[in-house]
């Protein structure tokens, strides 16, 4: 009997932080207009986004224990996010252009690149979580990387300037009408490879 | 507390071990020609394992890594392409072990390790399958194995496992797949785009998950809007209508369709393959008592046919 109370309340305290998780990835979708929910709730949204993010430690020191437990566990748990994928609606698509300017003034195209299906998947997922907000810090030093992936197969590159925008796809009707994909910079980056210096842009 | 103890047998634990052997050897042989690369520090790889591994930090640095094995092996002389490739191999003989029940435990615990190395290293590029394996795995290794149908069961005679402790993890894996459509669904009917097969026709048009023409698609573009509501119904009904035994075989077959669909329609197939898996090991049937009960019907129906 003792041993069944403790797998219950184990069970317990499991759920307890999945439901705390869950409802924390769908408070900011509803604060952030981002649900067909009226704009009345957006302040409970945040509300309970703030209580959510409390009870997950996430309000206390990096270094506090608590926190740092909770947060191992989940990793642990495969548990740290919630399960909203593809909703409330599904993201838009980014893509990454990389043009390679050779010192004769040639002007080549190119985009990182990686060998399977299975890893391509993973790096399209990348690109879309560089365009949201929360990313923004690491934007330029992650196009740098992926720049630098190119450049290591293109060795006599000058300069390399790395365009990231949304590829906006038709609607049904949109495509009915013949209309095509079109691509919508959001922002770039020079890098001059040969002396290590690079300038950026953001459009 | 009789319901987290349901009695079980040990035969959704033999799916859930060899369902995840099989996903666990997949997705070490999908990232074979890309593993170093994607997992490389600095300089040599795509996106520098360092960063994900410091974002990781932040939450907390008790979180498995990569960067432990390659400063494990640095320590004795082992470079960082050698120690990566040995995770590889590893994770892949982990997989083979589950798939066939040998060393069961140490196994399930040495691919929940590693691939939670690889996911948590290789964070910025993880999507959501690794999160599912990662508790597909967690379960797995805290559940009572071996299972009967093991190779360590046949070579060396284990005792039989409790079968309330069974049904306690059996219980636990049901309550999260529970968990993870109702919010799932919940989530899409907040989306206006799930409602008017808007986001239907959006996320099979996308790429990477462009596979059908949209040529194709276009001509089923009445069906769209039924199919976006379905599956929102499909995944906020699951909750309710897996538990009842007259619509459980019906809610099971749909949401295993999806999945397939899911697999074959958008590329996913790592995706579909552990939601598969997960499904079948926490509500798919006890193949073992149907067909005792097919026996017995077939013997009933067989003796009554004989009787004069």
């Amino acid at each position: 009997m003792g041993a069944k109370r403790i797998y219950a309340t184990c069970a317990g305290v499991h759920f307890f932080l999945i439901i705390v998780v869950c409802f924390g990835g769908i408070f900011p979708l509803v604060a952030e207009h981002r649900t067909i929910l009226p704009s009345a709730l957006d302040k409970y949204a945040r509300d309970g986004e703030l209580v959510a993010t409390s009870v997950l430690g996430k309000e206390l020191a990096g270094s506090n224990p608590v926190r740092r437990a909770i947060a191992t566990y989940l990793h642990a748990a495969g548990s740290q996010s919630g399960y909203g994928f593809f909703a409330p609606n599904i993201p838009g698509h980014h893509k990454l252009t990389l043009e390679l300017y050779y010192h004769d003034g040639r002007v080549e195209y190119d985009s990182p690149h990686v060998s399977g299906r299975a890893a391509a998947l993973r790096l399209d997922s990348l690109l879309d979580r560089l365009a949201e907000p929360g990313y923004e810090p690491l934007r330029e030093v992650i196009v740098k990387m992926l720049a630098f992936s190119v450049w290591q197969e293109h060795p006599d590159v000058k300069k390399i300037r790395a365009i990231f925008g949304s590829v906006n796809m038709p609607g049904i009707s949109d495509f009915e009408h013949g209309k095509k994909e079109s691509f919508q910079p959001m922002f770039s980056f020079d890098f001059s490879l040969r002396n290590e210096e690079n300038q950026s842009t953001t459009r | 507390m009789g319901f987290l103890f349901p009695p079980e047998t040990d035969k959704w634990l033999t799916v859930l071990r060899i369902g995840l052997g099989l996903q666990v050897a997949v997705y070490a042989l999908f990232l074979k020609s890309d593993w170093n690369y994607l997992f490389a520090r600095t300089g040599s790889g795509l996106v520098s394992r360092d960063l994900g591994e410091a974002i990781i930090s932040f939450d907390s640095p008790f979180i498995p890594k990569l960067g432990w094995l390659v400063a494990l092996g640095g320590h004795i002389g082992i470079g960082e392409e050698t120690v990566l490739s040995v995770a590889w191999a590893c994770l892949l003989c982990a997989g083979c072990c589950l798939l066939l029940g040998l060393f069961c435990r140490p196994a399930a615990i040495i691919a929940w390790f590693l691939h939670l190395c690889a996911a948590e290293s290789g964070g910025l590029l993880a999507y959501g399958a690794d999160n599912f394996m990662t508790m597909g795995l967690f379960y797995l290794m805290l559940s009572p194995l071996p299972d009967r149908y093991s190779l360590d069961h046949r070579l060396v005679k284990t005792k039989p496992k409790d079968p309330q402790l069974l049904g306690f993890w059996r219980r636990v894996l049901q309550l999260h797949l529970c968990f993870v459509y109702f919010f799932g669904g919940l989530a899409k009917c907040l989306g206006s785009g799930w409602w008017d097969g808007t986001n239907l026709w959006r996320s099979l048009t996308r790429p990477p998950f462009n596979i059908i023409s949209p040529d194709v698609l276009i001509r089923f573009k009445y069906l769209l809007p039924v199919l976006g509501i379905s599956i929102c119904l499909l995944e906020l009904g699951y909750v309710f209508f897996i538990w009842m035994k007259k619509t459980r075989s019906v809610w099971l077959v749909c949401i295993l369709g999806m999945h397939v669909a899911i697999g074959l329609t958008m590329g996913m197939y790592l995706f579909a393959l552990i939601m598969i898996v997960l499904n079948l090991a926490a509500f798919g049937p006890d193949f073992g008592s149907l067909s005792l009960a097919y026996r017995q019907r077939f013997h009933a129906v067989f003796t009554k046919q004989l009787t004069p």
